[in-house]
């Protein structure tokens, strides 16, 4: 008899996270999602099921799957599964409306496209102008497919099939594993190659650093496609840990009442997700109840100092809070700021992880003395292969000396690496060079606001004039008090000329701010 | 259908299901049946509040509250008479 494939060994690529756990805790919980557990060897069985499928249906070494769901099982089986077969999986954005679709799935030319009912109207919507190559399998289809000119395959179906498949011999840790699209703040969105290699290294490192054991439970609510998504999976499936699928966020209470109730030890967010966590749920008064919550990780971007300080102020004393810092392109994470040092180093992303270095380059690539500022460039086994289809945009990141990250940063005398704000986001008003988040952060230390955004604007005077975009905290404060406070921490020319409050500001699929649509939202 | 429920059946059906509106009931989950996302439901509280002048309280966020077309009918009404 044909057994599920399993192995004792360490992983070397990243199905094996799954195979090896399935070997060392079969019957352990690896995936809570509402009323559904799931253990490994469940997992493990429907991914070789899936596997085997998508061989029998044609997938090569190479081919692209593309995975558009959002957080559930079948995801987590489709990824590996898909991985088991030797296919690239590309998970795009389940936020995706047709006009983002359609080019992505042009340029990917996608063997086959999983996803489930949730998405038919969508993926209707786009009439999958693709190669006719193209198949899709679907879980639970509710909609009329007979009009279209494709293959159209059952998930259900997919997976009675025999759990025995031949993983490719030529499948090795150098093949292409994964293509992440950037949440880009301009220009189009660009595929991030990663090989298996790239994403084994960067999930061992973390497991080390947030010293990660078969007894963590993380609770999930970014998305799986986005990179720090994925990359909670990998690591709590590397140590044979549980993860719980919480896509309920916009409901914050629930993801709390959640935390206590599974007794997760970890949670982890980007800063729009901790700001809503102080600011719209019970997260405070629920302080004695999170007994078992080890640690906070953030990443995604920069959070205030006033965001740390509250939540550090929320948590339980014993829950380390980690900040993080990482892109795409380089598989995940680059840097991490030991918990023990968040106060003395609040501002600070912290020291690289294990396996990378980090500089500090000025525009001859030549690296400064500490305090002196340049762009950050990360080096190790982690940094991506490049953009998909896209030479040219490599070319600009990926240089002899790295992977240029497009941040301004700079490191202090004790090696802490502190981002000043990206290169392309500076704005120039009336002569000086303004950073928008240097604005942003006087702002948060005002305490009126929960979040904000600065941005600027054309001005035919100053070229650019600075615009506040706000969230107020109690909304019987008045403009013109923001604006009072503002001047008694920031020098008059950095002080932004139009106020527009709002509700909340608006967020991109990752839950990171979305510059545009913020701009768009009042009016600009 | 009164033109409450009209208004919120346009603005879901226009900004998350790209017009289609097949299958789409007043009592169907949006979260559960994929017709809005967590990111959605914020839009959806923007549009309320401006739509209907009210303001949606934190203790207010809540599925029974905001989780499908009947929900938010009910809720609202309440808010608009209070």
């Amino acid at each position: 008899m044909v057994g599920p494939n399993m192995r004792s060994k360490k992983a070397t690529l990243i199905h094996h996270f799954l195979e090896t756990s399935a070997h060392s805790y079969p019957d352990k919980t690896a995936i809570i999602y509402d009323q559904v557990r799931a253990s490994y060897s469940e997992i493990n069985k429907s991914a070789d099921q899936l596997a085997g499928w998508l061989i029998r249906a044609g997938i090569e070494l190479g081919d692209r799957v593309v995975l558009i769901m959002d957080n559930c099982l079948e995801y987590i089986v489709g990824y590996y599964g898909a991985l088991k077969s030797g296919a690239v999986v590309a998970s795009l954005s389940s936020d995706l409306k047709p006009d983002g679709l359609v080019p992505m799935l042009r340029e990917l030319e996608p063997k086959i496209i999983i996803s489930s009912w949730k998405f038919e109207r969508l993926l209707q919507a786009t009439h999958l102008e693709v190669s006719e190559e193209t198949a899709l399998l679907l879980k639970s289809p509710k909609l009329d497919w007979s009009d279209f000119h494709f293959d159209t395959y059952s998930w259900e179906d997919a997976l009675k099939g025999e759990e025995e498949f031949h993983e490719a011999e030529a499948l090795d840790e150098s093949a292409l594993a994964s293509i992440i699209y950037t949440s880009g703040s301009t220009g189009k969105p660009k595929g991030v190659m990663l090989t298996h290699k790239n994403i084994v290294s960067n999930t061992y490192a973390i497991c080390e650093y947030l010293k990660l054991t078969d007894k963590d439970i993380q609770m999930v609510v970014l998305p799986f496609f986005y990179v720090m998504g994925k990359s909670l999976l990998n690591t709590h499936f590397a140590v044979g840990g549980t993860v719980v699928i919480n896509n309920k966020f916009a409901f914050p209470t629930s993801v709390v009442k959640q935390i206590v109730e599974e007794g997760v030890t970890g949670f982890s967010g980007v800063p729009a997700t901790y700001a809503y966590l102080l600011h719209r749920s019970p997260l405070k008064k629920y302080q004695e109840k999170l007994g078992r919550l080890r640690y906070c990780s953030q990443a995604g971007g920069h959070m205030s100092r006033q965001i740390k300080r509250e939540l550090r102020e929320a948590l339980p004393a014993h829950t380390e809070i980690y900040i993080m810092y990482g892109a795409t392109e380089a598989s995940a994470r680059l840097t991490y700021l030991q918990p023990d040092r968040l106060m003395d180093k609040i501002d600070s992303i912290g020291k690289p992880i294990p396996g990378v270095t980090m500089k500090v380059l000025d525009n001859n690539g030549v690296e400064v003395a500490p305090g002196r500022k340049g762009e950050l460039v990360g080096y190790g086994p982690n940094i991506m292969q490049g953009y998909w289809r896209d030479e040219e945009a490599t070319s600009r990141v990926l240089r002899k000396n790295g992977y240029y990250t497009g941040d301004l940063g700079y490191q202090d005398t004790d090696g802490y690496l502190y981002v000043y704000g990206r290169k392309d986001s500076l704005v120039k008003v009336g002569g000086h060079r303004i950073n928008p988040q240097e604005i942003e952060d006087a702002l948060m230390a005002t305490g009126l606001v929960t979040e904000n955004l600065v941005a600027g604007v054309p001005d035919e005077l100053l070229e650019n004039r600075l615009v506040l975009i706000a969230v107020l905290k109690n909304s019987d404060c008045q403009e013109v008090e923001i604006l009072r406070e503002c001047a008694k921490r920031l020098p008059k020319y950095k002080l932004p000329t139009q106020v527009k409050l709002v509700r909340a500001l608006p967020k991109n699929s990752n839950g990171k701010v979305d510059r545009a649509a913020c701009l768009r939202l009042v009016g600009l | 259908m009164n033109e409450m429920t009209q208004k919120i059946r346009d603005f879901v059906v226009e900004n998350f299901l790209f017009g289609n509106n097949n299958g789409l009931k007043n009592d169907t989950s949006f979260l559960d049946e994929g017709v809005i996302d967590s990111t959605g439901i914020l839009e959806l509280v923007n549009f309320l509040e401006e739509e209907f002048e009210i303001t949606v309280d934190d203790e207010e966020l809540i599925p029974e509250n905001l989780d499908s077309i009947d929900n938010v009918v009910t809720y609202l009404q309440r808010k608009v008479d209070a």
